[in-house]
């Protein structure tokens, strides 16, 4: 047992670092550190610029073009652009379609898919959820039904998240209504600017245009878009929910996050209230031990010797972390946060603006945090998982 | 970066975990906490195991073994609930012992490795409250030649010990780290009276009241207080782990209660208010193992980062226990809440860890006073 990385980690982490401070944006990095929207161009910019790299595919391995790191070296890639202020990776190609693709798609589908994923040239979005289907999205009534070489799909998805900017669109849709929801699922890529779809933003209380409907009226998906077998969609959504197991805690970013409440605490005075700075304390041992939970699941993935069914605690205490680390920066600052001011959080921050912290984005960031519990799985949804372990049954 | 144990260690744990089992099962240790908390066979059986010296040096005949095989040992001890003194004596007053002067310390080191002596620390006092630096009994004299008057709480196993290493104040106000020595003090002498009680957990503990006390110095001035801050600390990564194997087995106890126990014609354990509750137990578990890794891991650091990650870690355990083993008698319902059941002497020996070297919330103060701007497991 050590906590130690190895020499060769610690040099692949230098070298990660020094890629990162001499590409990543600034003008990007200090939207992030700061809360500050990104626009499609800049969570573009920063996909093609991992994407010329190698990177944008981080964890795929090198059949597939990508850097074939171990779970170790994936960790403190993401550690090393998290904390440097890199937007996180859209995860919907290079994470979530990607491996799904590489899995059960036929060669000329990995040919025609991957490499646009893997440039970031091309947009991909997720059809998962509808508007009756939500944690039970095996309910999900959106239809494709075969006619000769293509299918006819005719529903609406929820929730899609960027879906605005969505150039593919990889969907769950009912191919057949025999036996259990789960066995007629099929899994369906489809381009975005087909006649018959319809994206419609759907606005969060935050005011952001973050997601959005889906709809597909007669919209016509070549059958060759069809990922494995028909009816076999859901074994492919559940690999796709395993694999990404310890990303989904977001620790990385919830270090940085946690470095900046400790920020603007200090620049609005509360950082010597010590009612205010226990919290800060809980949140920070909450932190260490999310990290060390991640870490051993790393180190059992690394040496294969042990199994850590931990994933779902894993998305439940990151979300709450996420939530928690974005309240305290908003009650730091306390009523200057009130004020509605989009014309400033819009400007940005600005370097004659006065010495506290930059406080207008901070109660939208405290309201659009409250998706973290209920997306990727409600974390109610996630306990019963975790119950279902535990108990057995 | 690893998390795997060696071979030995997986060696070592199940040697400890078999006497638990076979030897140190529930009946038994009622038989034994009946009797006061401590019994001499009990504490035999475990010298035998070859562990009272796993932290001694080579030097004196013991394993000069680390802190994860100390962790290791401590998980298993704590799933069996023991209420002989191990950590006090073969992890808390053995790393004393080394930190002090040779000639005092190296016999006490060979015995506590062979089994034949109990030493343990006494320095909790009715108003020090976790501070370590916080001592009223005096000490004055010099060279070899000391007297300690002064009543120290609560110390482990103070009825059967062969001797006790007593914090006092040399000099300086009452809170005064630097005035702090450490002595080594033998009962059955004048002016040592030991008051033996048992303890809330079913473990033997007493006051020792010194009076004009013989006593001789165990560390040099100077080095006092960080030896005693380091040995706190091990004894916290000793509990840590103790409490992750405690609750490890008092939520494998409620689970197999949930899944058996029918209300309304079916298992409690299909209720998702229970269910939901399960799960957050699994979370504060996987929490405290996760620290409790941590805290152990982070024993060898410099003072300063070592005391901020034990103190973190003790936070953590803190909750988690008080979590864990507040849910867990919950679930069970009225049996939860009796003496013949399992579940809350658990519950006892989690409560007690939490309010042994300093309980959350003043450990929080620890976490609190010692932030910087970076934070994490690397930090």
């Amino acid at each position: 047992m050590d906590l130690a990385f190895t020499p060769e980690e610690l040099a692949f982490r230098e070298q990660t670092r020094a890629w990162v401070r001499d590409n990543l944006p600034k003008d990007i990095s200090d939207k992030v550190r700061n809360s500050i929207h990104l626009t499609r161009d800049d969570m573009q910019r920063w996909a093609k610029i991992l994407g010329q790299k190698g990177w944008l595919g981080w964890g795929w391995p090198k059949e597939f073009g990508g850097p074939g790191w171990n779970a170790i070296q994936k960790h403190l890639f993401e550690e090393e652009t998290a904390l440097a202020g890199a937007p996180r990776i859209v995860p919907f190609g290079p994470v979530m379609v990607a491996p799904v693709i590489m899995a059960f798609g036929t060669p000329e589908q990995q040919k025609r898919f991957l490499p646009g994923i893997a440039s970031g040239e091309v947009w991909w979005s997720q059809g998962y959820s509808e508007p009756g289907s939500g944690s039970d999205l095996a309910s999900l009534k959106t239809r494709a039904e075969r006619r000769g070489d293509k299918y006819l799909v005719n529903g609406q998805k929820a929730w899609t998240t960027l879906g605005q900017f969505g150039d593919w669109i990889f969907c769950l849709v009912r191919t057949s209504n025999e036996g259990k929801p789960q066995t007629g699922i099929s899994f369906l890529l489809i381009d975005m600017k087909s006649p018959g779809i319809t994206v419609r933003p759907i606005i969060t209380m935050d005011g952001a245009h973050e997601v959005n409907e889906v709809f597909f009226d007669n919209v016509e998906v070549p059958a060759d878009q069809l990922i494995g077998e028909e009816n076999k969609g859901w074994n492919y959504a559940k690999f796709l929910l395993a694999h990404e197991r310890t990303n989904i805690a977001d620790v990385n970013r919830a270090k940085r996050e946690l470095e900046r409440v400790k920020r603007i605490a200090k620049a609005e005075g509360v950082w010597d209230d010590q009612r205010f700075r226990d919290q800060i304390a809980l949140l920070e041992v909450d932190v260490v031990a999310l990290e060390m939970m991640v870490l051993r699941v790393l180190s059992a993935e690394k040496s294969g010797k042990q199994s850590l069914d931990v994933a779902g605690l894993l998305k439940i205490r990151g979300s709450e972390i996420q939530q928690r680390y974005s309240e305290l920066m908003m009650l730091a600052a306390g009523p200057a946060t009130v004020p509605l001011r989009a014309d400033l959080v819009a400007a940005g921050w600005q370097p004659d603006q006065d010495a506290g912290a930059f406080v207008a984005p901070l109660a939208g960031t405290y309201f659009n945090m409250r998706k973290t519990t209920i997306y990727g799985g409600s974390n109610e949804v996630q306990r019963n998982i975790v119950a279902q372990t535990v108990l057995g049954s | 970066m690893d998390f795997d144990f060696t071979d030995d260690q997986e060696m070592l744990r199940d040697s400890v975990r078999r006497w638990v089992e076979r030897g140190y099962d529930f009946e038994r240790r009622r038989g034994i906490v009946k009797a006061g908390g401590f019994s001499r066979d009990a504490w035999k059986e475990i010298a035998d195991l070859g562990i009272c010296g796993l932290q001694v040096p080579e030097a004196q005949g013991g394993l000069g073994l680390g802190a994860v095989d100390a962790m290791v040992v401590m998980e298993e001890l704590g799933r069996g609930i023991v209420v002989e003194p191990y950590a006090a004596v073969a992890l808390v007053a053995t790393s004393l012992l080394e930190a002090g002067h040779e000639a005092a310390a190296a016999p006490r080191l060979q015995h506590i490795g062979e089994g034949k002596e109990i030493v343990v620390l006494a320095h909790e006092e009715r108003h020090s409250r976790y501070r370590l630096a916080h001592v009223e009994t005096k000490a004055h004299g010099s060279g070899h030649a000391w007297r300690l008057s002064g009543r120290k709480i609560a110390v482990p196993a103070g009825g059967v010990a062969n001797a006790f290493i007593v914090t006092a104040r040399v000099r300086g106000a009452v809170d005064d780290a630097d005035g702090v020595g450490i002595f080594l003090v033998s009962p059955g002498q004048p002016g040592v009276e030991v008051e033996a009680y048992p303890m809330q957990d079913g473990s033997s503990g007493a006051d020792l009241v010194l009076n004009e006390a013989a006593a001789i110095e165990l560390v040099a001035p100077g080095a006092t207080f960080a030896a005693l801050e380091r040995a706190v600390d091990i004894g916290i990564a000793a509990l840590c782990a103790e409490a992750v194997g405690a609750m490890d087995k008092l939520v494998a106890i409620t689970v197999e209660y949930m899944n058996t126990r029918k209300q309304f014609g079916v298992a409690i354990a299909t209720f998702q208010a229970l269910r939901h509750r399960v799960a957050d137990v699994k979370m504060q578990l996987e929490l405290a193992r996760s620290m409790s890794y941590f805290a152990t891991l982070k024993l060898g650091e410099e003072p300063a980062a070592r005391r901020r990650a034990l103190a973190q870690a003790k936070v953590q355990l803190g909750n988690s226990m008080r979590f864990v083993g507040q849910q867990c008698i919950q679930m069970h319902g009225g049996i939860g809440v009796t003496d013949e059941y399992a579940a809350g002497h658990y519950f006892k020996r989690l409560t007690v860890i939490e309010m042994t070297f300093g309980d959350t919330l003043f450990q929080l103060g620890e976490v609190s006073r010692r932030m910087q701007t970076t934070a994490g497991v690397f930090a």
